[in-house]
C-alpha cells in the first residue's frame, strides 16, 4: 500500500509538472504572436523603426487616447501601418490558426494523417467558384456584389464539401476511406471544370488574376474584411476547444469511440460542417494556402503527442506564428515584388514535411 | 450486474448473421460464447456494445435498456475490449488508459488526481506500471492487450464484454488476461477461441453455428466430443487433465 501511494505521488507531481511547462508555452506563443505581429508592421518596402510602430499602434490601438503621433518622421507611416499593415499581419494570425485547427479537427476526424482541411474538395471548389465570377464577370448586385467573388469562392467551397459529405454518407455510415475518396473525386472535378472556364475565356489578364487566387494571398486584407473571419475562426477554436476528449475518441477508431460513449457518426458530421465553414470562409478570403493545415498539426503531435487537450490550443498558436512569418517573407523575400503566400508556406512547408518523414520517433501513424 | 439479450436477430447485407439468440449473464458470471468462425459471434457482441444494429431483440443491463440507451450512459457501466485496436495516430500508454475515464466526464471537466489514480492502478493490474510514457504503437500485441484491458478497467464497469481477448498473445498473457478478468468479479461475456481455456475460466457456455444457438451448459456438461464433433468438424477426445484435474481435450487430426 505504501509502494502505491508513493507512485501515486509521484506520478501526479510529473502530471503537474507537464501542466506547467505546457501553460508556460501557451504564454510563450501569445507574447511571441504579438512580437510577430509588431515585427510584421514594421518590416516592408518601407522600413519603419519598431518605436515608431509600437508608438503608432498604441495611439491608434487605444482610440487615440493614449500618445500622439508627433515626432514620427512621417505621416504617411500611420496610413501605411494602420490600414494596410495592422489587418495584414491580424488576417495572417487568424488564418494560420483556422488552417491549423481545421487540419486538427480533420485529421482526426479522417483519422488519416494525409488529410488536410482541403480534403473536402474545399480549394478546388473555391477556385472554381472564383473562376467562374473572375471570367465571366458575375456579380450579384447590391451590397453583396462589392465582395462578388469571394461570395462565389465561398459558395463553390461549401457547396464542394456539402457534395462531398452527401456522397459519403448516401448509403449508411460515413467513413474516413468515402470521405478522402469523394474529396478526391471532387477535387477533380472541380478542377477540371476550372480548367475548361480559363481554356475557353482565353483572357490572360484574367488568367494571371486566377492563378494568383489559388496560389493564395493576403495582400487584399482590409479592417472591414477581418470581422466574419475573426468571429468564424474565434468560434470554432473555442468551439473545439471544448472538444478534445471527443477528437481523442475519434482517434480510436469508430468500434473503440462508440464503446467509450461517443457516437462518432453525429460528431463526425458536425465537426466537418464546421470545419467546411471554416475553410471556406479562409478560402474566399485568401485563396488556397497550402501545406498550413497539413503540416502544422503533424509538428505539434511530434513534439506534444496526439492528445488533443494540448494539440488543438498550440496548433491554434503556433498556426498564427507560422502564417505571420510566411507573410513577412512573401512580401520582402523579392525586393520591390510580392509573392504568393501559398508558394512560401509551400516551400518552406514541403522540406519540413520531407524532414520529418526521414527522421525516426515520429511516424504519421505507420511504425 | 445482470445482463439479458432476447431474442436477437442481426440482419447483414440481408443475411441473418445472428438468428433469434438469447443469452443470460448472471450477476458476476463469467459467460463465454465459442463456436467456429464467423458463426456470429462478434456480430452478436457487436450488437450488445451498440457498434451494430440489431433488427430485432432486446438487450438490458441491470436496468438499463441498452439499445434505447446513448452510448454515453451504456459506457459507464458496459466496458469493452475488441478485437481490432489498431491506430492512425499515436499515443501514450498513459494517454490510451486516461481515455477510459471519458464515459464519467461532464462537458470540459479535467482529469482529476482521481483519474490518475484509477489510471496508475489499472496499469499495475495489467503488470504496465512502468509504461505511462511509452507510445502505444510500439509495443508488442500483448501489451497493446494489455493497455486496451486497463483502458476498459479503468473505465470501472460493471460488466465487460471481449471479442478473442486473447488472440494472438502467448499462452502467458492468455492465462494473465483471464484471471485478471476472472478477478474482477464482475459480470463477463466473452467470445473465446482456446475450448480449454474456456472450460478453466468459464462458469456457463453458450455456442453458437451458423447464427444459432446450439447449446448451453456449464462447460463439464456443455463439453463433450460429441458436440465438439458437431460444431467445429472434428474429432476429439475428451479427459481430466491429471496434472490440474481440469477439462483436456485432445484433438485427432483430420484425414
Amino acid at each position: 500500500m505504501k509502494t502505491q501511494s508513493h507512485i501515486t505521488t509521484g506520478y501526479h507531481k510529473k502530471g503537474r509538472g507537464q501542466h506547467r511547462t505546457f501553460v508556460l508555452l501557451i504564454l510563450f506563443l501569445i507574447v511571441f504572436i504579438v512580437f510577430s505581429i509588431g515585427c510584421s508592421v514594421s518590416i516592408g518596402q518601407v522600413s519603419i523603426s519598431l518605436s515608431d510602430t509600437f508608438r503608432i499602434l498604441l495611439y491608434k490601438g487605444s482610440g487615440m487616447r493614449i500618445g500622439s503621433l508627433e515626432g514620427i518622421s512621417q505621416a504617411s507611416f500611420a496610413d501605411i501601418i494602420w490600414h494596410i499593415r495592422m489587418p495584414r499581419a491580424l488576417m495572417s494570425m487568424l488564418i494560420g490558426a483556422g488552417l491549423s485547427l481545421c487540419g486538427v479537427v480533420i485529421q482526426a476526424s479522417v483519422q488519416n494523417p494525409l488529410a488536410d482541411p482541403y480534403i473536402l474538395g474545399i480549394s478546388s471548389g473555391g477556385a472554381l467558384g472564383a473562376t467562374f465570377a473572375i471570367m465571366l464577370g458575375f456579380s450579384i448586385p447590391g451590397v453583396l456584389g462589392q465582395m462578388g467573388v469571394a461570395v462565389w469562392a465561398f459558395a463553390g467551397a461549401f457547396g464542394a464539401a456539402l457534395l462531398v459529405l452527401t456522397i459519403a454518407g448516401v448509403k449508411g455510415k460515413v467513413t474516413s476511406v468515402k470521405l478522402v475518396l469523394a474529396g478526391m473525386v471532387i477535387n477533380a472535378l472541380c478542377n477540371s471544370f476550372s480548367n475548361f472556364i480559363v481554356y475557353f475565356a482565353n483572357n490572360s489578364e484574367s488568367i494571371k488574376t486566377v492563378t494568383f487566387w489559388t496560389m493564395g494571398s493576403i495582400a487584399s486584407a482590409t479592417w472591414d474584411k477581418l470581422p466574419l473571419v475573426a468571429v468564424s475562426i474565434g468560434a470554432a477554436s473555442i468551439f473545439f476547444l471544448t472538444q478534445s476528449r471527443v477528437l481523442n475518441t475519434m482517434l480510436l477508431g469508430s468500434e473503440a469511440a462508440v464503446t467509450l460513449g461517443i457516437s462518432l457518426n453525429r460528431n463526425l458530421r458536425i465537426f466537418m460542417l464546421i470545419s467546411a465553414l471554416v475553410t471556406g470562409i479562409i478560402v474566399a478570403s485568401c485563396g488556397t494556402i497550402g501545406f498550413v493545415g497539413l503540416i502544422i498539426p503533424h509538428i505539434i503531435r511530434g513534439v506534444m503527442g496526439s492528445d488533443h487537450k494540448k494539440l488543438v490550443p498550440i496548433s491554434i498558436l503556433f498556426g498564427s506564428v507560422f502564417l505571420i512569418w510566411a507573410d513577412i517573407l512573401a512580401r520582402t523575400l523579392i525586393h520591390q515584388s510580392e509573392l504568393p503566400i501559398g508558394i512560401i508556406t509551400s516551400m518552406i512547408g514541403a522540406p519540413m514535411f520531407m524532414y520529418m518523414l526521414m527522421k525516426k520517433g515520429y511516424g504519421f501513424g505507420g511504425r | 450486474m445482470e445482463l439479458r439479450a432476447e431474442n436477437m436477430i442481426v440482419t447483414l447485407a440481408n443475411t441473418d448473421i445472428v438468428n433469434d439468440i438469447s443469452i443470460r449473464v448472471k450477476n458476476n458470471q463469467f459467460v463465454g460464447l465459442i463456436g467456429p468462425n464467423g458463426c456470429g459471434k462478434s456480430t452478436l457482441l457487436k450488437s450488445i456494445y451498440k457498434v451494430i444494429k440489431s433488427r430485432e431483440g432486446s438487450i438490458h443491463l441491470g436496468d438499463l435498456d441498452v439499445l434505447n440507451s446513448e452510448p454515453r450512459s451504456v459506457s459507464r457501466i458496459m466496458g469493452v475490449v475488441g478485437q481490432f485496436n489498431d491506430l492512425s495516430f499515436d499515443f501514450t500508454v498513459e494517454e490510451m488508459v486516461l481515455m477510459g475515464r471519458t464515459p464519467h466526464k461532464k462537458f470540459m471537466e479535467r482529469d482529476t488526481e482521481e483519474d490518475h489514480k484509477i489510471v496508475t492502478s489499472a496499469l499495475e493490474q495489467v503488470s504496465l506500471n512502468g509504461y505511462e510514457d511509452r507510445s502505444y504503437l510500439t509495443l508488442s500485441g500483448g501489451e497493446k492487450q494489455r493497455v486496451i484491458l486497463a483502458r476498459a478497467i479503468a473505465q470501472q464497469p460493471s460488466f465487460l464484454v471481449m471479442d478473442e481477448p486473447t488472440n494472438h498473445l502467448d499462452i502467458k498473457y492468455q492465462l494473465q488476461i483471464l484471471s485478471i478478468v476472472k478477478q474482477m468479479n464482475i459480470g463477463t461475456l466473452a467470445a473465446l477461441h482456446d475450448l480449454e481455456l474456456a472450460a478453466e475460466y468459464c462458469d456457463y457456455l453458450y455456442v453458437m453455428k451458423q447464427g444459432k444457438l446450439v447449446s448451453q451448459g456449464t462447460p463439464k456438461e456443455l463439453l463433450t466430443s460429441q458436440l465438439i464433433g458437431e460444431v467445429y468438424d472434428v474429432s476429439c477426445e475428451i479427459y481430466t487433465n491429471p496434472v490440474t484435474g481440469g477439462l483436456g481435450i485432445a484433438y485427432l487430426p483430420l484425414l
